[in-house]
């Protein structure tokens, strides 16, 4: 039970570091068309650096609490399994459908956002129970943090932000782009018509699609597990209510 | 790790203890609540809190009633009107409305500003008791501090 | 000559109404404990408003539900939702007539028991009365005339049923060494060992222990009353003084846990290496001092527990007594009777 607050506080040690780049904790808008709003200066860089070396502690922390807990294994492990063809079949994406040994990763697979540059290793599961998922969530983080600090390590001088015109006129045509969010696959796409205005623009969010495969995942399993594979997957209403 | 260490820890509890272990280092640990109000986290610079009209070192005020911040707002929280005067080089605004109940705090008319007129503060304690303290006019824009909590129902501050 | 006066209408009044109090005391105790320790655990500070360092918080908490509505179903069998509450509390309660609190002492010629009742078999005693609460749990999901209550209440009277039996099978051992049922007896024994029985009888303290957290429906063995799972279990509908009620026994009930505990397997009121002579010194720390401070002990080890792990789901909770721990009590007693009588 003081795992969840374990991560919380974790969490909020980032979420400081958006506050203090942006001034919002979770609405950062810091990826934009032309690059970033604003550069780093070296004691936030420094403030980074800090914070990361915080995180391993806390991971290892919630490791030691349930990787190997019996009462934590009874009740995830061999819970809402699916099988790789069926995940692939309702069209799971992200850490559930990697936990059941499918490698299929945007980062690594149509690579974006100077990826490709970055040295990780994508975690796999094999028996796509919420164990799996939890440990590759975990193994995750920790790859997320190596892709940080290199980062960091190699951050570039120059200019953070290319001149973009304050209104933008593109010419007709239409495009469909998948990023790699920690939900799954998020993806966008967008019609333009010549005007400033998009025509159409629609999101494809991982967690209604992810959703989905509830149903399946829960047959044959107890009503007390519907909770443990929902929170498996990991689904933000928000993104299934729009 | 062979079966016959997996028997041992699991009948001598290793992992049970190894769980307690981590709860007890947590408990002697130094606790992460802050005990607001008694103290109050300074926010940090950029911190988005309430939308203030700013004046140059001069003292003049800075909005020259563009309307670029009511053109980017996606909420309607703007209703200006400006005029120039006799003479005068740019334009003074007569209405300037902001609605604080709308805001969304997303600072697109922060960022076309082009004086930099309009900024975010870092106050945050903008709670009222009437829905009708939440609209602000042009000279109310210009609070800060204690005139602006005052402003914003001075009853319930501590 | 103490007037008839005193030892026979003062002091027995003024026990019986330490057995009402003293567990009262331990529940408003147990309430500040739980939140600031779990609080603690979490790396937060729990209340500390509410008087010097929140202990007024468990007064705050019972004025507030004293004020609430009391609410009754409409279709809910009226006197069967009123009397579980009050079922519950009382058994829990008349269970701690039995329970000694320290070794009796002398006021000139009189002899001042630190107990109700004693009775020849007083832990079978203390046993059934605990169990009796049961029935207010079964009553309240029924009288409830809801589905989750309902449900909450059968899991519950499963669980409990299933847990007496390792509860009965290791507290058969400490019978056995100690040769009485009687608790007063037990603790003597266990002096005239000069061992506490926790350290003969190690496997039996463990299942014990394990039986106790699941009798009292805590923490991981709580799926009858966790929120995420059941809305609130048996005690969903109860609100204002009867859901205080049900509350209050729950603390009473893991009070009465923990000295069954101390009693039966930590030496009751002795002190540490009762029989060590090194030791001795101990013992100039009155009994009820060392009885009090061991009931401490496993108070904080029940919040401990609850902090760290998660909720076992229902059917593990089940597999395990009926796999794992009533065959391990059973074994354990044969091995027991064998060990005795070889050496």
């Amino acid at each position: 039970m003081s795992v969840l607050l374990y991560g919380f506080e974790a969490r909020e040690r980032i979420l400081d570091l958006f506050e203090e780049y942006v001034g919002a904790r979770l609405t950062v808008h810091g990826i934009r068309i032309g690059g970033v709003p604003r550069d780093f200066d070296p004691e936030f860089v420094q403030r980074i650096g800090k914070t990361l070396d915080g995180l391993p502690r806390t991971l290892r922390d919630i490791e030691l609490l349930l990787n190997e807990n019996r009462i934590w294994k009874e009740r995830t492990q061999g819970v809402g399994v699916i099988t790789a063809a069926e995940a692939v079949d309702f069209g799971l994406t992200g850490p559930p459908l990697r936990a059941t040994g499918v490698h299929w990763d945007i980062r690594k697979d149509v690579p974006y956002s100077s990826y490709e540059d970055f040295d990780f290793d994508v975690p796999l599961g094999s028996a796509g129970d919420v164990y799996d998922r939890y440990l590759v969530r975990m193994e995750e983080m920790r790859q997320s943090l190596g892709i940080v600090r290199q980062a960091l390590d190699r951050l570039p001088d120059g200019e953070c932000s290319a001149k973009v015109p304050r209104i933008l006129r593109i010419p007709p045509a239409e495009v469909f782009h998948t990023i790699e969010a920690p939900k799954g696959e998020l993806g966008f796409y967008i019609r333009s018509n010549g005007t400033d205005k998009p025509e159409r623009v629609k999101m494809k969010s991982p967690s209604f699609i992810n959703l989905m495969s509830l149903a399946h995942m829960s047959r044959g399993n107890l009503f007390s597990d519907v909770i443990g594979i929902l929170g498996s997957l990991d689904i933000v209403l928000g993104e299934i209510d729009k | 790790m062979n079966a016959l260490e997996r028997l041992f820890r699991k009948i001598f509890l290793v992992d049970i203890l190894t769980g307690l272990a981590v709860t007890l280092r947590y408990y002697f640990s130094k606790k992460v609540t802050v005990p607001y109000p008694e103290k109050v986290l300074p926010p940090p610079e950029r911190f988005r809190g309430i939308l203030r009209l700013c004046r140059n070192d001069q003292g003049e005020p800075l909005c020259i009633a563009c309307k670029a911040c009511q053109r980017a707002c996606g909420q309607g929280c703007f209703d200006i009107e400006g005029k120039r005067e006799e003479g005068a080089k740019a334009m003074k605004p007569v209405k300037f409305d902001w609605r604080l109940d709308r805001c969304s705090f997303c600072g697109l008319c922060v960022e076309v500003c082009p004086t930099a007129a309009i900024r975010f503060s870092r106050e945050f304690r903008l709670s009222t008791l009437d829905r009708r303290e939440l609209a602000f006019s042009h000279e109310e824009m210009y609070l800060e501090g204690e005139s602006l909590q005052n402003r914003l129902c001075g009853a319930c501050r501590p | 000559m103490m007037s008839p006066w005193l030892a026979d209408g003062l002091i027995p009044l003024a026990k019986i109404l330490a057995v009402i109090l003293y567990p009262m005391l331990m529940v408003i105790v147990m309430i500040w404990l739980e939140r600031r320790v779990v609080a603690w655990i979490q790396g937060r500070v729990g209340p500390n408003r509410v008087g010097y360092q929140g202990i007024l918080q468990p007064f705050a908490d019972a004025v507030k539900l004293f004020f609430k509505e009391d609410i009754v179903q409409r279709r809910a069998d009226r006197f069967l939702f009123n009397i579980s509450p009050v079922l519950v509390m009382f058994s829990t309660l008349l269970a701690f007539c039995f329970l000694p609190l320290g070794e009796s002492f002398r006021i000139g010629d009189y002899t001042l028991n630190l107990w109700v009742a004693r009775s020849p078999v007083g832990l079978l005693l203390v046993l059934g009365l605990s169990s009796i609460s049961v029935f207010g749990v079964i009553f309240g999901g029924w009288a409830s005339n809801s589905k989750y209550p309902l449900l909450g209440a059968l899991r519950s009277v499963v669980q409990v049923l299933s847990y007496e039996i390792p509860v009965g099978l290791t507290v058969l051992t400490v019978v056995f060494l100690a040769r009485s049922m009687d608790l007063v007896r037990i603790v003597e024994r266990q002096q005239e060992s000069g061992v506490w029985y926790g350290f003969l009888l190690p496997v039996s303290f463990l299942v014990f222990w394990i039986s106790a957290i699941a009798e009292t429906n805590r923490a991981p063995f709580d799926l009858p009353e966790a929120e995420s799972e059941l809305v609130a279990g048996y005690h969903t509908e109860y609100s204002g003084m009867k859901f205080a009620f049900f509350y209050m026994a729950e603390y009473a009930h893991m009070v009465l846990a923990s000295s069954l505990v101390v009693i039966l397997f930590f030496g009751g009121w002795l002190p540490p290496f009762p029989g060590l002579k090194a030791f001795a010194f101990l013992g100039a720390i009155p009994g009820f001092i060392w009885y009090l401070v061991k009931i401490m002990f496993f108070l904080y080890l029940y919040v401990w527990i609850r902090a760290t792990f998660p909720r076992y789901r229902f059917d593990s909770l089940i597999r395990l007594v009926w796999k794992w721990l009533i065959p391990l009590s059973l074994v354990n007693f044969l091995v027991v009777v064998g060990l005795r009588y070889l050496l």
